[in-house]
């Protein structure tokens, strides 16, 4: 049974020429309409076709330049966007680590925000009453529990957040380009908990510029270019062709 | 979810400022002392004890304009949870008015002994205030429910809310008597469902008697309609929201 399926899922976004965001531009739009000029956006697939599969225990990498619709096809799988046409399933309980700390308030307490951020996460109360110390004592911040958030190193707060979202039970990670944050020492503790993922059978989905990671943690890697999927398969493979695909204009320069 | 949402839109809309709290007892008791000055100086009101009159008008008013405009920014202010994350969006709303039926709660809970002050000799009627609330927050959800998604789509929306809750202040019996209505507009000015949740406060307060039955049926009707109409808008929209914020 994969534990992510994506079938012909295809995203549109909407770029309009004049963009009305607020009820003054509709009614000032309106009447130019009404006079003759046509109201007109631009249309832009940011995913296109897209299809694969990842099984059980595999992990996945994303690469592609900026705006090929690695984002986008994470919100997707995560459930964040509803894709136009085509269906994005997942098996199991996912923990989407798109962006670390969210709904993290500055004014509360370590151990307020350490609450809010698990149950955000899909964690319950009573897991985290359990687990707080623990959690505090990863991210090395059992000192700090009481201080308010904003008190706190961003580096500090970012160490806090990973701590939390690595904590939840889901059998499945996406994760964005998170990896990039705190210390040396911190980063290879991150390293090391996501190679105790790895045993136990969950599965990481990656988004990333590193092909060492993608290369060192990820079974299958998909190379995304405009929207499309330009290569799927092994990860050593995926990497060099994307290495191939960047150096290539330089070649013809 | 709820639970852990509501504490944190609870603490901290209190905890940032020094007074915390007590800001919140303050304004409606300044509000109270403005206007029974300024309408018992300019007007001979015949209303017995208006003080504790404008104090529950006062109070029944705020809980419905603070916890709607509340409501209207609860999903643009919180982008990341809504674009980074998939939590069933509406728990944002409810979670915000429900920190905002705790803080109406606590306001009149603390005011209470201000009424006993003022000369107000309770009932047992008292005791229906949380109903009394609770329609009130029913309102304020279904009301939320629109005001959020169309202020998403529409980032002006908030200041037509701002217009609106201006004349509703004055479209609802605050500082004057439904009386001062002329009678042929009566019926009509009968169906804002807030007028109908101030006048039953009133009554158990300040007449120790039930809410009637044409203000249990406005208030339930209009619950229902709006609760209709911002489901169908929060509907139609939340499948964009991740995008639009």
């Amino acid at each position: 049974m994969p534990i992510i399926t994506v079938e012909d899922v295809w995203k549109r976004f909407r770029i309009p020429h004049e963009k009305r965001a607020t009820v003054f531009d509709h009614v000032a739009g309106t009447l130019t309409f009404l006079s003759g000029k046509r109201y007109s956006y631009e249309e832009f697939w940011a995913l296109k076709q897209i299809s694969f599969l990842v099984e059980q225990g595999e992990s996945l990498g994303i690469i592609g330049p900026n705006g090929s619709g690695k984002s986008t096809l994470l919100k997707v799988i995560a459930g964040i966007m509803k894709p136009d046409k085509g269906r994005a399933h997942t098996q199991g309980k996912i923990a989407p680590v798109l962006e670390l700390g969210i709904g993290f308030s500055p004014d509360l307490t370590v151990r307020e925000n350490l609450v809010i951020y698990g149950v955000v996460m899909g964690m319950s109360r009573s897991q985290l009453k359990r687990d707080a110390d623990s959690i505090l004592e990863f991210a090395g911040l059992n000192r700090f529990q009481d201080s308010k958030l904003k008190n706190l190193s961003s580096g500090m707060q970012v160490r806090l957040a990973f701590s939390i979202a690595i904590q939840t039970e889901a059998n499945m990670f996406l994760v964005d380009e998170a990896l990039s944050v705190g210390d040396m020492e911190f980063q290879q503790k991150c390293l090391q908990k996501f190679r105790d993922f790895k045993r136990e059978g969950r599965s990481i989905v990656l988004v990333s510029h590193s092909m060492d990671l993608i290369r060192s943690y990820c079974e299958k890697t998909l190379y995304l270019a405009n929207g499309e999927i330009r290569f799927f398969g092994a990860s050593v493979d995926a990497a060099s062709k994307y290495v191939d695909d960047m150096k290539a204009p330089l070649a013809t320069r | 979810m709820v639970t852990v949402l509501t504490a944190k839109d609870f603490k901290i809309r209190y905890r940032n400022s020094v007074l915390g709290f007590a800001w919140s007892l303050l304004n409606p008791l300044a509000y109270m002392g403005i206007l029974t000055l300024v309408f018992s100086l300019l007007y001979r009101v015949n209303i017995p004890n208006f003080a504790a009159w404008v104090l529950i008008g006062v109070l029944i008013w705020r809980f419905f304009s603070v916890g709607t405009n509340q409501g209207l920014f609860s999903i643009v202010s919180n982008p990341s949870l809504v674009s980074k994350v998939y939590l069933p969006r509406y728990l944002l709303v409810l979670s915000n008015n429900l920190a905002n039926l705790l803080g109406a709660g606590l306001e009149f809970l603390v005011l209470l002994p201000l009424l006993v002050i003022l000369g107000v000799s309770f009932s047992f009627t008292v005791f229906l205030l949380p109903v009394i609330l609770t329609f009130e927050f029913m309102l304020i959800f279904a009301l939320s429910l629109s005001l959020s998604a169309l202020n998403l789509k529409y980032r002006d929306f908030y200041q037509l809310w701002d217009i609106a809750l201006q004349l509703g202040f004055w479209l609802t019996p605050i500082v004057y008597d439904v009386s001062l209505i002329p009678s042929k507009y009566r019926p009509l000015y009968l169906l804002n469902p807030v007028t109908s949740l101030m006048d039953s406060a009133r009554l158990i307060f300040l007449a120790g008697q039930l809410p009637s039955l044409y203000d249990v049926a406005v208030v339930l009707v209009s619950v229902v309609v709006f609760f209709a109409i911002g489901l169908a808008i929060f509907r139609s929209l939340e499948s964009r929201f991740a995008e639009e914020l």
